[in-house]
């Protein structure tokens, strides 16, 4: 078993966090910029993506059902 | 014979069709759905309208107009939702003076050929710094909005002043 500062050696470098940070906010920029019919096409894939994860912590309310609806 | 499918643009136009009649005085979409007009989308499983109801007689706010009105279009109805064109929606009158200058201040944004007034991201910000909402979603949710390039920091600071929040 490695020790703490074998640990700390093999830690990521900071210009590949740097990278995954940058890429993250493009990410987020891009989400942001989408034409409004996207962004609630993909509030309803977020909606088939998360029910199962909050079924699994507690009953669901009756309205939280993924939307059977055209963006 | 094709099914008729319902789409988000025939609820928006609904909740102007309240307004048109009647029914309520005005409106800004809040919550979650206002966050995908101005930002990038987040889950949520229903639409919040921050309603402006006309002078009603008596001390309680009724929404049973909004009701009638619900159930003359077909609309059902259930414990805090009315189910508008498929959507789950909750209208929520204004309950203090920061939720009436959301309103009135809500921007007019264009979904799909409809309008739909939304509230501003620096007024849904402030209100996820009430004291009474102030759960670890609505704090994240507050942070994400206050990362938008084109917030306006100074009318963000000017509400928070003035209705005595901070973060």
């Amino acid at each position: 078993m490695g020790s703490r500062s074998e640990e700390y050696a093999a830690a990521p470098p900071a210009e590949l966090l740097l990278s995954l940070r940058n890429g993250k906010a493009a990410l987020h920029a891009r989400h942001s910029a989408l034409p409004l019919r996207d962004k609630v096409r993909l509030v309803i894939e977020l909606q088939r993506i998360v029910l199962p994860l909050i079924e699994r912590q507690r009953a669901l309310q009756w309205w939280e059902r993924p939307w059977s609806i055209e963006p | 014979m094709p099914a008729t499918t319902m789409a988000f643009a025939d609820a928006l136009r609904a909740v102007n069709a309240l307004k048109a009649e009647g029914v309520i005085d005005d409106y800004a979409v809040a919550g979650a759905m206002a966050i995908v007009f101005w930002a990038e989308p987040v889950p949520t499983f229903d639409l919040d309208v921050l309603v402006l109801l006309p002078r009603q007689e008596g001390v309680l706010i009724s929404l049973d107009d909004i009701y009638r009105w619900a159930g003359s279009r077909g609309y059902a109805a259930q414990e805090e939702h009315v189910i508008v064109e498929g959507l789950p929606v909750q209208f929520v009158p204004a309950p203090d003076a920061l939720a009436l200058e959301t309103i009135s201040a809500a921007a007019e944004l264009d979904y799909d050929g409809v309008p739909v007034r939304v509230a501003r991201p620096e007024y849904l910000i402030a209100l996820y710094l009430q004291p009474g909402a102030r759960t670890a979603k609505r704090r994240e949710r507050a942070a994400m909005l206050l990362e938008l390039p084109n917030l306006n920091r100074a009318r963000l600071d000017d509400i928070l002043n003035r209705y005595g929040l901070s973060f």
